[in-house]
């Protein structure tokens, strides 16, 4: 189904670029003024595909009801508050070239941290949320120090410190679930809703617009797209590659710091979990989003589109009475065709001559 | 000597030719790489195949190799005539001819022996276990044919350059008995160009030793002592004609460049007056590091400087130190009277520097990032403010550059990659030129270019220079050099050796001396 609508437009622009390379009277004419409609059907099918997939829902006799009141939303939206985060944060490094794998366990290890803090030691709660952040930018600048200065692959990279934190989350906790002591302040903040909406997911689009402005907005942002297509042309115009990497990392350690505490906020309690189950939906809706808004290129607003794309879709299965697999079946299947798709995308930009 | 300008005919003479080209053609685009090009080389006998940049040289090894298919010519290898217009890399093992590229193509890390195991395949017992006593003995009784004492355990990282090529030759000619009586034609593309001279030496000793024994060999090179010094033969290309063909010759050095040389067919015409003045503006004392051991030389404002040297005489290596890209060991910078020493790229860039890398797509290009966001990538910052980056004037700039620097693009939204070569190179000259650059570095400005856009490119360096740039041109072209450059600086032995003035200077001249100074180690000066 996502595979036929974003792929119809596509390869009839890239028959017609094709043939203007060889016009030259054409060249003068942009792709997008000549066929805008084309333009936009590739920047916006992922949020129509959404729309229509809430829609379809929203009427099928089987979940309807449920699905469209404000109460299913919220639990959407709250659900999703990790991976939403997550996945926001891992934009960041994917941007300029380089995937970070520990961001599921960052997350998992600040809840640990968070919840450990006030039960074990009493410390006042934005004691404890400081030391979260301070925690994911931490190991944000582990990763960001290992891939930029002794250039080891973030691949292996991400994935050993995700394993190590897994294994200290484990000691931490002794295998056991941290539920007294938390703060009866977070748990109030998790549960209390502005606009009729969760306060979480107002928290998430804040991250959200901060995030996009700074990738899309700032010079800094700018400069991570240019290292993620050439690093060495970076360097040679004068960006600061290293530097501007490293930061990357540890924006996105942070992120997946304060998603720690969000979610901590939403449940309560904190298992000792690696937080693996949290990263690979990230994953999806971040390729996913790749394919939208901004075609080709990881992007804040695509990401968010892209994870409201799959927690709807597996809500609506859900409801409609599909059974559990399905819900891990639509994620691995969303995250092949998102990966798919932005590959093809990016392979066909680079190769329009 | 025999000068024989038709090479077909020399062969008629003695036996027949163990490989010989034929009417061969080739055209990339509007450029004619090859045009009609023949070449014999006689059984047993080291072939120099020479030629200026751009003669077609390299060209016709890659139609042989199989890498690009000839638009018409024909091939006779052991008197099998075949077409060289269909010609794959299949066909060319097949009717024996094996290569040894620049790049040897061994694993560093892995032994003799298996380097040649890679080539033709491990020898195994009944099921896939590798027979290694096997292996070596056989890797052993090659190695001593070639006289090379090593062990075939030794990793290739262990041995000395010259037994390097030497071990790369004869693996490619490891199954020289299945060449049959014919025997294999051995091709070697710049055999020599990464040894030191004396590892070169020893290198051409032991090639000459081969021929003796039988071996066909046909050599690219453009060391001109070298190529002196082992061959028997010699064909000369020049803008892809075969302009002569010196059968058992002992010609000289004078006489090999002037055949290379000749006259330089549509000499670029110098682009407008100069604009160089007289105030200084970079001056360079005592510059190593790499290929540069001492280097002085001053530019002015206005000015275009060439540099000229050949292949590894360190152009590229000067201007990535004045970028700030790689420290020197020694010596002394100063831009404007003030001592220049950048820490990295980003501190030459505030000093005014610019620099244009040879590599374009590896080193310059955003490929799959727009036209506008290539452009604005050197300024990002003046389109900042608290409200976000300003997209609408970055276009509005980028379409203003992109129409006076003569782009020819689908708009600034288009990807980078979706330009030609020529219209790449403008944009990447008007992403720095937008800046106002005091000192401009370029390396091969118009690699990859097309003649038009070639015209554009120069006509803008010398608008650069006007407005005040002191410009460094690094070029392995003779013509252009002359065409573009006020004075020019010949590299070599690590030093500015020698200093030319542009100004009524013989492109050909200029091409002599580079080709002369390959015997760099000769009194020739």
């Amino acid at each position: 189904m996502t595979v036929s609508t974003h792929d119809q437009p596509a390869p009839t622009t890239s028959d017609v670029e094709e043939h203007a390379s060889h016009a030259p009277e054409l060249l003068n004419v942009p792709a997008e003024q000549r066929f805008p409609l084309l333009g936009l059907a590739e920047r916006y099918a992922l949020l129509l595909l959404t729309a229509g997939i809430c829609l379809y829902f929203s009427v099928s006799p089987k979940s309807g009801n449920v699905f469209a009141s404000l109460s299913n939303v919220n639990v959407v939206l709250g659900g999703q508050t990790a991976v939403l985060m997550i996945a926001i944060a891992a934009v960041f490094p994917l941007v300029a070239g380089h995937i970070d794998f520990s961001l599921g366990a960052t997350t998992a290890a600040s809840m640990v941290l968070a919840a450990g803090l006030m039960a074990r030691h009493d410390l006042p709660l934005p004691v404890c949320v400081v030391a979260c952040l301070a925690m994911g930018a931490f190991v944000g600048l582990v990763n960001g120090v290992a891939v930029t200065v002794f250039g080891m692959n973030p691949f292996v990279t991400t994935l050993g410190v995700a394993t190590l934190l897994g294994g200290i989350i484990l000691w931490y906790t002794g295998g056991q679930t941290i539920f007294q002591g938390i703060s009866p302040d977070l748990r109030v903040f998790g549960s209390s809703k502005i606009a009729g909406l969760p306060q979480v997911t107002a928290v998430v689009a804040v991250v959200a617009l901060v995030a996009w402005y700074v990738l899309s907005q700032t010079p800094y942002g700018r400069s991570l797209y240019a290292v993620g297509s050439n690093p060495v042309s970076a360097r040679l115009v004068g960006l600061r590659v290293r530097r501007n990497v490293m930061l990357a990392f540890v924006a996105s350690g942070t992120i997946a710091g304060a998603a720690g505490v969000l979610q901590l906020s939403r449940t309560g309690s904190a298992t000792a979990d690696s937080g693996t189950a949290l990263l690979f939906p990230a994953l999806a809706a971040v390729f996913l989003g790749a394919t939208a808004i901004r075609p080709g290129f990881f992007n804040v607003a695509g990401t968010v589109i892209g994870a409201l794309f799959v927690s709807f879709s597996v809500s609506g299965l859900t409801l409609s009475g599909a059974d559990s697999w399905v819900s891990p079946v639509f994620n691995g299947i969303a995250l092949l065709v998102a990966v798919g798709l932005s590959t093809w995308l990016g392979a066909r930009r680079r190769s329009r001559q | 000597m025999t000068l024989l300008p038709d090479p077909v005919s020399a062969m008629t003479e003695g036996a027949a030719p163990a490989l010989s080209v034929a009417g061969l053609t080739k055209r990339f685009g509007a450029t004619l790489a090859l045009d009609d090009a023949a070449l014999s080389v006689r059984p047993g006998t080291v072939h120099a195949l020479l030629g200026g940049n751009g003669s077609g040289k390299s060209t016709a090894i890659k139609v042989l190799a199989g890498v690009h298919q000839a638009d018409t010519g024909r091939v006779q290898i052991g008197g099998r005539d075949q077409d060289l217009a269909s010609w794959s890399a299949a066909d060319a093992r097949a009717a024996g001819l094996r290569f040894v590229h620049q790049d040897l193509g061994l694993f560093d890390g892995l032994s003799i022996a298996e380097n040649f195991a890679f080539a033709s395949g491990f020898p195994t017992r009944s099921s896939t276990s590798i027979r290694w006593r096997s292996l070596h003995h056989r890797v052993r009784e090659v190695l001593d044919d070639y006289e090379l004492d090593v062990d075939p355990r030794t990793p290739i990282n262990e041995l000395r350059p010259a037994d390097r090529t030497m071990v790369a030759i004869a693996r490619a000619l490891q199954d020289a008995s299945a060449g049959g009586e014919r025997g294999l034609v051995l091709v070697l593309d710049e055999p020599t160009a990464s040894l030191a001279q004396h590892e070169s030496a020893l290198l051409l000793s032991k090639l000459r030793r081969r021929a003796e024994l039988g071996q066909t060999v046909l050599m690219v090179s453009h060391r001109m002592s070298e190529v002196l010094s082992v061959a028997h033969d010699f064909t000369v290309f020049r803008d892809g004609r075969t302009v002569a063909t010196l059968v058992d010759a002992h010609p000289t050095e004078d006489e090999l460049v002037e055949l290379m040389a000749g006259r330089a067919v549509d000499a670029l015409r110098p682009v407008g007056d100069t604009t160089a003045t007289s105030s200084p503006r970079l001056s360079v004392r005592g510059l190593a590091g790499g290929p540069l051991r001492d280097v002085d030389l001053e530019a002015t404002v206005g000015e275009i400087l060439g540099i000229a040297g050949l292949v590894g005489s360190g152009r590229s290596t000067l201007l990535r130190m004045l970028f700030g890209d790689r420290r020197p060991d020694a010596g002394e910078v100063t831009l404007d009277g003030r001592r220049y020493r950048p820490r990295d790229v980003s501190d030459a860039i505030l000093s005014g520097v610019a620099y244009v890398p040879e590599d374009r797509a590896g080193e310059a290009a955003f490929p799959d990032l727009s036209i506008a966001d290539n452009l604005s990538v050197t300024r990002l910052r003046s389109y900042w403010s608290a409200r976000g980056m300003n997209r609408r004037r970055e276009h509005a700039v980028g379409r203003g550059l992109i129409s006076d620097f003569k782009v020819k693009a689908a708009g600034t939204t288009a990807p980078f990659s979706s330009m030609s070569g020529g219209n790449q190179q403008k944009v990447v000259l008007a992403r720095w030129l937008q800046r106002d650059p005091s000192l401009l570095l370029l390396d091969e400005p118009t690699q990859g270019v097309d003649v038009m856009s070639r015209v554009d490119i120069y006509a803008t360096i010398r608008e650069a220079a006007r407005r005040g740039a002191a410009v460094l041109v690094a070029s392995s072209d003779a013509s252009e050099l002359r065409a573009l450059c006020d004075r020019i600086v010949i590299l070599r032995d690590g030093r500015a050796d020698e200093v030319l003035d542009a100004d009524g200077l013989d492109p050909d001249v200029l091409t002599r001396k580079l080709l002369r100074s390959s015997g760099a180690h000769q009194e020739e000066r």
